[in-house]
């Protein structure tokens, strides 16, 4: 089972697709979420992502916008997408019938 | 990235792998964040993956098994090869250990050599195990060195004569950063001449109380050697990249 973070990785490398990199995933996640993401978390997760072989990852090539400097590039592999469907399915399923409404109770003396 | 605190980025991002620097600074500058930003992102890296360096066994290995117990044992047996090469220098001394010419120089030929194969080995020990926490046992090296050096109170000898296991133990880190393993053979020959040499080493009379003690702590020393041996019939050689 996938941590929330790896999670939110994941998908935001799925959606990025041949655009997912270090700095697009993380500008994707703090979008999404709106919180922020650090960098430390970022690439110690894509590491233990691809340690349990979730996703893959390689240097590409050098842009001028990065000061010449190559960007790590990731993939989610079969078993990635896997992964994040069994976790979604379990949100999912686990949301079903929940109610996020705060209920407002008067309080007794 | 120009200014101190992208140099303060540049720096510590050094501590990260090569590819990893290079991807991480770029993200750094194509999100636009300030120095301090970026500094506080690689920084946090940095933090976690030496943290994570520090859940194997080799660092602890490296930095509490050899480089501190080590460098203060190998102080002592520097001390005792300065003393040995004084009292040779000296009559009165040699006849006060109880020692000829003869018996004098041989000792302390042993002893050089087990200074050199004892520092050689714990380096090359800690190089090959440590190569990224490296700082750590340098650190704690140093700290016993400077300890030593400020309680260090002998007339006759200077304190730098605390000092002769550095230079190979250096060299001995320095090539444990460049390959990992060394053939079984050699090996196996510096283990067994340093195993045997120190019976004659140990059993001497003139030997003084800063020596380590003969029996009991020899093992501290040793063994780095006979780590050696066991580790090289695992893999012949292999040349370690960056």
């Amino acid at each position: 089972m996938l941590g929330e973070f790896e999670y939110l990785l994941l998908a935001a490398a799925a959606r990025l697709g041949d655009a997912a990199y270090g700095a697009a995933i993380r500008e994707e996640i703090e979008a999404s979420t709106g919180r922020k993401c650090s960098i430390g978390a970022l690439y110690t997760t894509i590491d233990r992502l691809e340690q349990k072989n979730l996703v893959e990852t390689w240097m590409g090539d050098a842009t001028p916008q990065r000061g010449g400097r190559a960007k790590r590039l990731v993939r989610v592999t079969a078993k990635g997408v896997r992964a994040g469907r069994e976790f979604y399915d379990a949100v999912a399923r686990v949301s079903r019938g929940v109610s996020w409404v705060v209920r407002h109770t008067r309080s007794h003396p | 990235m120009t200014g101190i605190g992208w140099s303060l980025v540049g720096v510590v991002s050094r501590l990260l792998e090569r590819e990893e620097r290079e991807a991480v600074l770029g993200d750094v500058l194509e999100a636009g964040e300030s120095a301090w930003q970026g500094l506080l992102g690689v920084l946090g890296l940095v933090i976690r993956r030496q943290a994570a360096l520090w859940k194997n066994w080799q660092p602890w290995l490296a930095a509490f098994g050899v480089a501190f117990p080590g460098s203060q044992l190998l102080m002592g047996v520097s001390l005792s090869v300065s003393w040995n090469y004084q009292q040779l220098l000296c009559p009165r001394l040699l006849a006060e250990g109880s020692l000829t010419t003869r018996t004098g120089f041989l000792l302390l030929m042993c002893q050089s050599f087990l200074l050199v194969g004892w520092s050689w080995t714990g380096g090359f020990l800690v190089g090959s195990v440590s190569r990224r926490t490296l700082w750590a046992s340098t650190l704690l090296c140093y700290a016993s060195c400077l300890f030593c050096l400020t309680r260090f109170r002998v007339e006759s000898l200077s304190r730098f004569c605390l000092l002769l296991f550095l230079l190979p133990a250096i060299w001995g880190v320095a090539q444990g950063l460049r390959i990992s393993t060394i053939k079984l053979s050699s090996a196996m020959i510096l283990a067994v001449a340093l195993t045997v040499l120190m019976i004659p080493a140990w059993s001497s009379p003139s030997l003084h109380w800063w020596s380590p003690p003969p029996l009991s702590l020899n093992w501290v020393l040793i063994w780095p050697a006979w780590y050696l041996v066991a580790t090289a019939r695992r893999s012949p050689r292999m040349v370690r990249g960056s």
